[in-house]
């Protein structure tokens, strides 16, 4: 990092700046499938390349860089389109690659012997990503649609979404596996359990940034799409 | 306190805020989650989501909103309520703080004041040990049995079974039957072959 950047990023900052300030950014990149190699070209250049609206680019990465706090400036127009895009690619992330990789290293690091207590562990586990399963089906197949619908015109219906709640228990149950197993389980293959307990840790992080984009870029903007077509009805 | 301590802290000035911020982080007495909150009607909406344990808050921001309306919006009437001096204010609204921090306090001071509220706060709720009652309640719950039938096995009404479950939750921090489970594995409170009846 040879410059001096205070406060949020912009358009003109070099993409590879990004990384080097948080590499958490990656995880961002792959799911605006936007692929490394990008020299000293700056986010703008980047994203247009890409065909990724640069407003909503920047909008996830200075979130995720806020610490997941809550915009408090005037929001930038979004591409609601983009922004569906990012999720989708982000539960496709957890499901097929986080997750499967996590529960392998899991059963890896669980003791020799003790068969009873090491299902109870990957049952806990099992239970989590089944929640996660499920409430990311409620978005891919019935969320994403109804927003995709109302992009088109369509009318709003009376379902309510609020994203808050579920995103609440999923985060507080992989917390709460995370605390069962550093308090309770008498782990003997201490590397194999660390790595996971990381792998959990980074998860957690992951999974407060996924869920701070649904609540505070793309629930706004389902609720303001909602009100508009409301208005012209 | 086992978990973070989590602190709100209330000021508009980024770079107070930040340099307060910075002297928590440095203070490895306990640990916390700190909230930064920029202005009244922020906190208004945030207090009852962040459940804080304390409050730290710059008095000219309150404009007479009342504390007293603060823990309620907290959901928490123990909020220790401390103000953040930068100036000469009101007297009368420091006496109904719990704490003062200026911004002329030494490290030290700070993380006594601090030390000083979270040890109230403690002693309000010590830690506990799994009372015998519990322990079967655990057992009962891991086994997949419903309140009313746990109420009915062991002779309790449903109400105070609801009221041990809660309980059971807070001491443990364990919400679900699935790290119940593991727990009573750990701690035998359970037979393996009881379990698979």
């Amino acid at each position: 990092m040879n410059r001096l950047r205070i406060g949020k990023f912009r358009a003109t900052d070099r993409m590879c700046d990004l990384i080097d300030d948080n590499y958490h950014a990656l995880l961002v990149l792959s799911r605006f499938n936007i692929a490394l190699g990008f020299g000293d070209r700056t986010i703008g250049e980047i994203c247009s390349e890409n065909r990724v609206d640069a407003a909503t680019f920047l909008a996830v990465i200075n979130l995720m860089y806020n610490d997941n706090r809550p915009p408090t400036q005037e929001k930038p127009q979004l591409s609601i389109e983009c922004l569906i895009e990012y999720l989708y690619n982000s539960h496709h992330f957890f499901l097929k690659f986080r997750l499967p990789e996590m529960r392998r290293k899991l059963k890896e690091s669980l003791n020799d012997g003790d068969s009873d207590l090491n299902n109870a562990m990957i049952g806990y586990f099992d239970n989590f990503v089944s929640a996660l399963k499920k409430h990311t089906f409620t978005e891919n197949k019935k969320i994403f649609p109804y927003v995709r619908a109302l992009l088109n015109g369509e009318a709003p219906s009376k379902m309510l979404i609020t994203l808050q709640k579920q995103h609440e228990q999923i985060q507080f149950s992989l917390t709460e596996f995370k605390s069962v197993l550093i308090k309770y389980y008498p782990a003997v293959k201490a590397n194999e359990i660390n790595s996971f307990l990381f792998d959990i840790f980074n998860c957690e992080k992951d999974l407060a940034s996924h869920n701070a984009v649904e609540e505070y870029l793309f629930q706004p903007e389902i609720d303001a799409l909602e009100a508009k077509i409301r208005k012209t009805v | 306190m086992t978990y973070p301590v989590k602190i709100s802290l209330v000021e508009p000035s980024l770079i107070i805020r930040s340099g307060l911020l910075a002297v928590l982080h440095q203070l490895s007495t306990f640990q916390m989650d700190v909230f930064e909150i920029t202005d009244i009607e922020q906190m208004k909406y945030v207090l009852s989501r962040q459940k804080p344990d304390i409050l730290i808050i710059n008095p000219s921001v309150l404009n007479f909103y009342p504390l007293q309306q603060i823990r309620k919006d907290a959901a928490n009437p123990n909020l220790k309520c401390v103000a953040l001096q930068n100036s000469l204010s009101d007297n009368a609204l420091q006496k109904v703080c719990d704490e003062v921090i200026s911004i002329y306090d030494s490290a030290e001071q700070i993380r006594d004041k601090l030390t000083r509220l979270i040890s109230e706060a403690d002693t309000a709720n010590p830690p506990e040990l799994l009372t015998n009652r519990e322990k079967e309640i655990i057992v009962c719950v891991i086994k997949g049995m419903t309140n009313n039938k746990i109420a009915d096995t062991l002779h309790l009404s449903a109400h105070t079974v609801v009221s041990h479950r809660r309980n059971i939750a807070s001491k443990l921090q364990i919400h679900s039957v699935a790290g119940l489970t593991i727990y009573a594995i750990v701690n035998k409170l359970v037979e393996l072959n009881e379990l698979k009846q």
